[in-house]
């Protein structure tokens, strides 16, 4: 078989028929139609689990723009002598009141996953939360081209589908008319 | 669903060309579903910052009137708490206290980030219904009653 096109993250794309009557034979109708649907639940398949990647990126966003506004918030207090009154949840539901003092608050701690917590000079925590909402923001939209890649997949597989489908509804409405003749 | 008459049946053949239409007009389709979502939700997160700044504004001219000199201890004790008046602004998870002069600045710096937003997403919405329009004449022209495009 020639080698099958693909997208940048090797999709394979899915083959146009171009003449109907050249790509399937009165037996192979069926056999035809049954790999076109096995081929549109692959290609479901991989959407259902980029449709997922792409909520938790979606989740994942707001996250760190949380975390990094209030990163920005501290560096831009930095000058100020006032200490900041602040609420922070301690559990679900129950806040504790805490005052920092924003000119000695030279740095953070983030929270990295994986049970890890490492501090950071403010300066590095924005720098490193930047980098991690930019490289968040691309790959979200590297999703959202694979899942339109993969949209146009399914429609050329479903408008194949439909077109070996008349093709043979015609057919057998031919084979039956001339048979009627026959007789 | 409806099955067509043999007479409605339109012999046309799908060329590559009309295939790739149709791939455009599906994939334009589930891009202007995201983006109304997208529109939605930024349209609400816009009302309430509306609503907040609003009543903020509200905030400020009580300030103004507890400044007034010489009222009833009742009022002064109100004007105590109006002059320490600080707002526990969200940033982040957690509640900062800010004078309400600087949670209006933010408010309003998010206001106008949103609006940007909200004029950028309407604004493809508009170029993603134009195409889609242009491929339904094509498309229609071509396939008649065999293809439906509406919602």
């Amino acid at each position: 078989m020639a080698q099958v096109e693909s997208n940048a993250r090797g999709i394979p794309k899915a083959p146009f028929v171009d003449k109907v009557e050249e790509y399937t034979t009165v037996g192979e109708v069926e056999t035809t139609l049954r790999k076109f649907q096995e081929m549109i639940s692959k290609y479901k398949y991989m959407e259902i689990h980029l449709l997922q990647r792409k909520k938790s990126l979606e989740t994942k966003i707001p996250e760190i723009k949380k975390t990094l506004e209030m990163v920005q918030f501290l560096i831009s207090n930095q000058d100020s002598s006032t200490p900041l009154e602040t609420h922070y949840e301690l559990n679900d539901t129950l806040w504790a009141k805490a005052k920092i003092n924003p000119s000695k608050t030279k740095t953070v701690n983030l929270w990295l996953g994986a049970n890890v917590m490492l501090e950071y000079s403010t300066a590095e925590a924005k720098d490193l939360l930047q980098s991690k909402l930019d490289s968040a923001k691309t790959s979200l939209e590297q999703v959202d081209e694979d899942l339109e890649f993969l949209r146009d997949q399914i429609t050329t597989m479903e408008v194949n589908t439909a077109r070996v489908y008349n093709f043979d509804v015609k057919l057998r409405r031919k084979q039956k008319e001339s048979g009627a003749g026959k007789e | 669903m409806k099955m067509l008459n043999q007479e409605e049946e339109a012999d046309a053949e799908v060329t590559w060309e009309d295939q790739q239409n149709i791939n455009a007009f599906s994939r334009l389709n589930m891009k202007l579903q995201n983006l109304e979502e997208a529109y939605e939700e930024k349209k609400k997160e816009k009302e309430y910052l509306d609503d907040l700044s609003s009543e903020l504004e509200l905030a400020d001219e009580d300030e103004l009137i507890k400044i007034q000199p010489f009222q009833s201890v009742f009022e002064i004790d109100k004007l105590t708490m109006y002059a320490s008046h600080q707002f526990r602004y969200r940033i982040g998870d957690a509640f900062v206290s800010l004078p309400l002069s600087t949670c209006q600045e933010r408010i309003e710096e998010e206001q106008s980030n949103l609006s940007d937003e909200l004029g950028q997403v309407s604004s493809r919405i508009g170029d993603i219904t134009e195409k889609m329009n242009q491929l339904k004449v094509i498309l229609y022209k071509k396939f008649g009653n065999s293809i439906n495009l509406e919602r």
